[in-house]
């Protein structure tokens, strides 16, 4: 199924002249709208790696699903809106966003990695359960997180306060891509982002322990690894990135109470693909459902009944169908 | 009332009801890790029992009160006590599924749903769908269409691994949503559906009752067309309570309810005895997912008008909630969540807090429950013990 869905751009634009000839869908004309939908798909692919990452960290460290995670990101993107409107958007700029718009970005990594720290010290850990309770629990931490920030902000949409942009001049004269200052640099940061990570997994030792804890808890505790000291760093690392993603998910749409949980089931979806507790199958999967997400209008577009209302039913049903047929997912590995 | 007729009048007589169930030593249950094999639990058990049937007489009585002293109306006493019985079949279904079961069905909301919008489709003079049939009819037909849609989502679903169950029932209970908040022409989409019929519509007497009866005056109430309406929606909702509660009761001490109860503790030992655990999960999802579907059917009868909002994940996590508070795998724990859920949901509309608060207080509750007390406030009664080993010789069927 992924397949087909993966391959049915290219098939669309065959396809597309002969089914739907009124569309202005044929032929090269095409190209461009198909490009713009394959680098929409690549700026949403951002946020839910960022997403994912944490997640599934989460997933092989702490070993349970965690619900409340779509929500960390929601408390990162208002910890963002606080600080932008507390230091402002004069100065300097960078990519089109103010220096105040990356000291945002900071503190909603901040504010996410602080709270689910303390959500780990406060609730997950003093409980005597295993990981389906741990589940539960999270669901309730998932509807405090978002009646806080309700009650803090109201349950309105909200934006941050940066100019809307036009896609760049010349890259839409080029390409004819429409892709704007703030896209490119959400694609960017997540880009520096994922591959610091992937330094600190490979390179370090804060990385080979974490993985170590990952594959095999008990056997990593009596190797002398304070596992504790790991998790909470797992903690710092998958909610950070999550907050991340949240500020971003604020700037590419915008902010309210539900952005997260909203979000949660596709950045399930991304993580299944990719394989349950693999960082890196997470970060794959989270770009196969982004760019699947976003190249629905394409089904629409050749002819087929299928709305782009339904980018996120399409994402639940590969990942209902990679379940079912390979649990382990794209990365295969997490799964005993 | 309903909801606390079957709260045990004496806590040390053992009620048979939830007697021998799930919550097993070391197994999978959120009250599976400590409970009744530990000293002293017997007779906190009992003082916590005893504390929730004050707290529930109490609440009675003041609502009583209220309504004697007129600062609540009997008609808002009568929607009070129907919407606890909603969550309580809301919380029953699911009890089935994860108190007798072990299965994590994330997809009640789906089933409330439809069970809403099958009769109101087929019955409702707002509905897109051509057809007008009676609304005592839909009632079966939504009970065909719950059937096709358990399997639908339990044949590939309830194979998977009891956390994968859990994000694919809520994958597919949000395709269902989606499906139906966009397809204008089946359903209306988020316009919703207007016009739904009374549920007894076309029936002699009952059909004509609230208009019939007319006003009576009792002082400082009248009552009119609102509370006898109210009346027969109540009379509704409080039938399909009973049959729910008597039948789970009466299938939970079956050997069907036995195999379950084994599948839940060890699944292994389930099929050694030849047991096929996918069909008899699979059973228990039906099952579940019927009763929870009632309470859609009253939602839908009693509200006129339906929306997709009514598939919302909220009404499956209100049904955990009650489950997990009242204990998984107890049916009166169930009756009580149902309860407590109303009491949150209404109570927080009648205080004037916005629902904000009103997520708090769920998200709090839940955390509360799993820190404090996760064998829930009501569990089933000498779930380690094995029938018959108890005092007396008590046996289990």
């Amino acid at each position: 199924m992924l397949a087909t869905l993966v391959a049915q751009p290219s098939g669309g634009v065959v396809a597309g002249a002969a089914l739907a000839p009124g569309l202005a869908v044929g032929g090269l004309d095409y190209v461009p709208q198909l490009l713009n939908y394959f680098v929409n798909g690549l700026v949403f692919s951002a946020i839910i790696v960022l997403g994912g990452i944490g997640l599934s960290l989460v997933y092989s460290i702490a070993d349970f699903a965690n619900f409340a995670h779509g929500d960390t990101m929601t408390v990162g993107a208002y910890a963002g809106l606080v600080t932008l409107g507390a230091v402002g958007t004069a100065g300097p700029q960078l990519l089109a966003l103010p220096l105040g718009f990356y000291a945002a970005l900071l503190a909603g990594i901040a504010a996410a990695a602080v709270v689910a720290v303390a959500t780990h010290y406060f609730i997950y850990r003093p409980l005597d359960t295993d990981s389906i309770g741990l589940l539960i629990t999270s669901i309730g931490v998932a509807f405090v997180y978002r009646a806080v920030v309700q009650l803090q902000f109201g349950t309105d949409f909200t934006e941050y306060d940066v100019a809307v942009l036009r896609p760049v001049p010349w890259i839409e004269a080029a390409t004819g891509i429409t892709i704007t200052e703030h896209e490119l640099a959400i694609v960017l940061v997540a880009a520096v982002l994922v591959a610091a990570l992937h330094v600190v997994l490979q390179y370090t030792t804060l990385g080979r322990t974490m993985r170590a804890t990952a594959d095999n808890e008990d056997l990593a505790k009596v190797s002398g690894i304070r596992t504790e000291r790991v998790i909470t760093s797992m903690w710092v690392i998958g909610a950070g990135l999550a907050g991340a993603g949240g500020v971003f998910l604020g700037l590419y749409n915008q902010l309210g109470p539900r952005m997260g949980f909203d979000l949660l089931l596709v950045i399930f979806a991304a993580v299944i693909l990719g394989g349950i507790g693999s960082v890196y199958g997470a970060m794959l999967g989270g770009v196969v459902i982004g760019m699947v997400n976003r190249l629905t209008p394409v089904l629409s577009d050749v002819g087929l009944p299928i709305e782009p209302a339904y980018a996120n039913a399409i994402a639940f049903v590969i990942m209902v169908f990679v379940l079912l047929v390979r649990p382990t997912g794209i990365a295969g590995e997490g799964v005993s | 009332m309903a909801d606390d007729s079957h709260e045990p009048e004496d806590d040390i007589e053992p009620e048979g009801a939830d007697d021998g169930s799930s919550a097993e030593a070391g197994g999978n249950g959120p009250g599976g890790s400590r409970s009744a094999f530990e000293g002293g639990v017997d007779t906190s058990q009992r003082r916590v029992e005893r504390l929730t049937n004050y707290g529930i007489a109490a609440a009675a009585v003041a609502l009583l009160a209220g309504v004697l002293v007129g600062l609540v109306s009997p008609t808002y006493l009568l929607f009070l006590v129907s919407l606890a019985g909603m969550y309580a079949l809301l919380s029953l279904g699911l009890n089935v599924q994860w108190g007798y079961a072990g299965l994590i069905n994330f997809s009640v909301a789906a089933f409330f749903g439809l069970g809403a919008y099958v009769p109101a489709l087929l019955s409702a003079s707002g509905s897109p769908l051509p057809w007008d049939v009676s609304p005592i009819a839909g009632l079966f037909v939504a009970v065909a269409a719950t059937v096709v849609l358990a399997l639908a989502i339990g044949i590939p679903t309830l194979s998977l691994r009891e956390d994968y169950l859990a994000i694919a029932s809520l994958g597919l209970a949000e395709v269902l949503r989606l499906v139906v908040r966009n397809q204008q022409s089946w359903t209306n989409g988020t316009n919703g559906i207007g016009g739904i019929p009374l549920f007894f519509e076309g029936v002699p007497v009952l059909g004509t009752f609230a208009s019939d009866v007319g006003t009576v005056d009792l002082g400082i109430y009248t009552l009119g067309y609102q509370f006898w309406n109210g009346l027969l929606n109540f009379a509704i909702v409080a039938g399909f309570v009973v049959v729910s509660y008597v039948v789970l009761r009466r299938v939970h001490r079956s050997p069907w309810g036995r195999v379950l109860r084994t599948i839940r503790s060890d699944e292994d030992l389930a099929e050694a005895l030849g047991k096929n655990t996918y069909a008899f999960r699979m059973q228990a999802f039906v099952l579940g997912s019927v009763v929870a579907m009632l309470a859609g059917v009253y939602y839908s009868y009693s509200n006129y008008f339906i929306t997709p909002g009514i598939f919302d994940p909220i009404f499956t996590f209100y049904a955990w909630i009650a489950v997990i508070l009242g204990g998984s795998g107890s049916n009166r724990g169930a009756l009580f969540g149902g309860v407590v859920i109303v009491a949150i949901v209404e109570g927080s509309r009648g205080l004037g807090v916005g629902a904000s608060w009103r997520l708090f207080a769920v998200g709090a509750l839940i955390i509360a429950v799993m820190r404090f007390r996760p064998q829930g406030v009501l569990p089933p009664r000498k779930e380690l013990i094995w029938p018959g080993a108890h005092r007396g010789g008590e046996t289990d069927e």
